[in-house]
């Protein structure tokens, strides 16, 4: 069956339990709850309604009277749903991983209930098999599961937390309270983006340097519209409000990796040059290294400068 | 939409309607009787429409028995309702368990009934919510059909989900209609042709392959298959295909089978750089001298060093990876065991110094 066809008789198999009741239903409502067109709806409600070809007394699986503006329709074949299809399941099965990675533990027998539960309801076709195992989707974890779900209760009751950090170059922890306003996962890790009461701004706060969320009572307004939207456009997990930038030039030899997640085009001679936003000089530090001799800071000079003195002290040891 | 298709459409509800109208399996020739679309045809033609009708509605998921051996003189089907039906849905709650309406019909009546928690049902949706958020067009169309169906007796509507979660992806995303071809290839088992652009040498290049699966990790959707020509198990993100073609030949035939050894779940795992490649693990010893934030995260990837508090062992398949990885610390994680490591190590600290000072005495910074 080609890939319309599907939708169309997935379509009629949704519609017709809901309206096949022999009441009167206004098309466009009805087409409103298919999610197609007026005309689309006619043109496939159409398809039923125009029989040319049925042998004299013989009865219909689903009758339709289509009116100007009404539909009726008539039908004890059809007035429930189609169980759970093996392709349903398992797209609901991957949501549901996906969700149980990044969950407590004690978390994880609802999830398991859940799955057992739609497993039920499911048609029983020995093609299923074919269907296992087809996708699989993971968001890498690291930080603690426990400190994430209390923080997605604070998204939630848009209630104030309290977060003990210690940033990519601190070596203490820090208390901040923070109003979370989003999570989002980025290159394998999760980040809380919110401001924090001393007026700093948007920052954004990694997992896996979270070590202790306490939920407070003090509510916060979530921000002006768009401006979480503005902030995570660039793609990149890190607001930078001041606007330093520092100058990377990448070998040819990993250029091609950096443009290609940068959408950006090499440079002539197979290396690339571009500019960073500079929120935070230990995540610069750790961006250029991690590259060894394939990428180098051009500017700004006193970046090079500590960058030079690192090397040196690793160096000698 | 063409006659054909809305004939085709209405012929399927047709069937589906016959076999649901009776408690015993219909004969072929019943069949025909209560179809109308199967009348004034030839026999052959008669059948060869109910037989392609048949498979495309089992595809399509309704679990059309057979009674006897398929497709032989004798043999005849039914769609027992409550194979077909979906059960009754309850939600249970503090205040008390939800009724679906139910239908006084036969066929309805025979139905089980399925009880969700709320905190089950919020699972689904979330689980849902999440799906979305992949960029697979056939895998939206799933879960809003699954949610669709459970909504006809559950409060699906009014679940909150996660809206303040969001993905950001870097660098192109997948093409959803790739996705799409490349998903009908799997399940079909057919090879596919696309031009590769392959990272490590810049340039595109043909590749034959047969799909084993499709994984989407930290942000970017894989191809796991067969790479015919190198007959080894390759990754190709999805986003760097291009000229995508799918096997026409044999339609219905599978050109091949996933090896029962291939599981898509440990060949997808998240790993890191140093884990990857085929060369045997070598166990790594690592100090950590600074107590940042950055190198606290990197110690719980490793694994504690008996009597040595400062120290992490580490399983690892690239010493060059793990070299980088550990310069990245600019000196507050250092190299302890084994001395290719140590030498690496210091290899790259030279080099990447070098480097500086040779730019510094030209004049630039």
């Amino acid at each position: 069956m080609s890939d319309t066809a599907a939708e169309q008789l997935r379509r009629l198999l949704y519609l017709l339990p809901r309206i096949a009741d022999g009441e009167e239903h206004p098309i466009d409502e009805v087409a409103s709850l298919a999610g197609v067109s007026r005309e689309a709806l006619l043109a496939e409600l159409g398809t039923l309604v125009e029989r040319y070809d049925a042998p004299g007394g013989f009865v219909e699986g689903v009758q339709i009277y289509l009116e100007p503006s009404v539909v009726s329709v008539f039908s004890s074949h059809f007035q429930r749903p189609m169980r759970l299809t093996m392709p349903e399941l398992c797209a609901l099965e991957l949501g549901l991983a996906i969700a149980r990675a990044s969950r407590a533990s004690d978390e994880h027998a609802v999830i398991d209930r859940a799955l057992a539960r739609l497993r039920e309801a499911i048609t029983a076709l020995p093609a299923n098999e074919r269907h296992e195992e087809l996708r699989h989707a993971e968001l890498a974890f690291a930080g603690s599961a426990a400190h994430l779900a209390i923080i997605r209760r604070s998204l939630r009751d848009r209630r104030k937390v309290e977060l003990c950090y210690r940033s990519g170059g601190a070596t203490s922890a820090a208390r901040r309270v923070v109003s979370p306003y989003t999570l989002v996962f980025s290159s394998g890790m999760w980040y809380v983006v919110g401001s924090r009461d001393d007026g700093e701004g948007l920052r954004f706060f990694r997992l896996d340097r979270i070590e202790g969320v306490t939920l407070t009572d003090e509510r916060f307004a979530p921000p002006d519209p768009g401006t979480i939207d503005a902030v995570l456009r660039s793609g990149r997990a890190f607001h930078a409000e001041a606007p330093a930038t520092m100058t990377v030039r990448y070998s040819p030899r990993i250029a091609r990796w950096i443009a290609e997640r940068e959408g950006v085009p090499v440079d002539a001679d197979g290396s690339l040059t571009m500019e960073h936003p500079l929120a935070d000089r230990a995540w610069a530090l750790r961006h250029v290294l991690q590259y060894g001799p394939d990428a180098e800071v051009l500017a700004p000079a006193a970046l090079r400068a500590e960058i030079a003195e690192r090397l040196d002290a690793m160096s000698r040891g | 939409m063409s006659e054909k298709k809305a004939a085709k459409i209405q012929r399927l509800v047709d069937l589906i309607a016959a076999l649901l109208a009776h408690h015993a399996p219909l004969t072929f020739e019943r069949l025909v009787e209560e179809v109308p679309a199967y009348r004034g045809k030839s026999l052959a033609a008669q059948k060869r429409m109910f037989e392609r009708d048949k498979l495309e509605l089992r595809t399509f998921g309704v679990p059309i028995q057979t009674v006897g051996e398929d497709g032989s003189e004798e043999s005849a089907y039914k769609l027992p309702a409550r194979d077909f039906y979906l059960p009754y849905l309850a939600v249970a709650t503090p205040r008390g368990t939800s009724s679906p309406r139910r239908v006084d019909r036969w066929g309805y009546r025979s139905l089980q009934t399925l009880t969700f928690d709320t905190d089950e049902l919020a699972a689904i949706v979330d689980g849902a919510a999440r799906v979305r958020t992949l960029g697979d067009p056939t895998l939206v169309a799933d879960v809003d059909s699954a949610l669709s169906k459970l909504a006809f007796d559950l409060p699906v509507g009014s679940v909150s989900v996660a809206e303040d979660e969001r993905l950001l992806v870097r660098g192109a995303a997948a093409d959803p209609a790739v996705l799409q071809m490349l998903g009908r290839a799997l399940l079909a088992r057919k090879r596919v042709t696309f031009d590769y652009h392959g990272m490590s040498t810049g340039a595109s290049a043909r590749r034959r392959v047969e799909p084993f699966g499709l994984f989407f990790l930290n942000g970017h959707w894989y191809l796991a298959g067969r790479d015919v020509d190198r007959e080894a198990v390759r990754n190709f993100r999805v986003s760097r295909i291009t000229g995508l073609t799918v096997n026409g030949a044999r339609e219905g035939t599978p050109d091949y089978e996933v090896p029962s050894s291939f599981h898509l779940r440990e060949h997808a795992r998240s790993r890191q750089a140093w884990e990857l490649g085929d060369a045997p693990p070598v166990r790594a010893v690592v100090e950590f001298r600074g107590d940042t934030g950055a190198a606290r995260a990197a110690a719980a990837l490793g694994a504690p060093v008996p009597g040595c508090p400062a120290r992490r062992a580490f399983e690892v398949r690239r010493l060059d990876a793990f070299a980088r990885w550990l310069l990245s610390f600019a000196g507050d994680v250092v190299p302890v065991e084994p001395p290719e490591l140590v030498t690496a190590c210091r290899k790259l600290v030279d080099r990447t110094r070098e480097l500086y000072e040779r730019v510094e005495a030209g004049g630039r910074g």
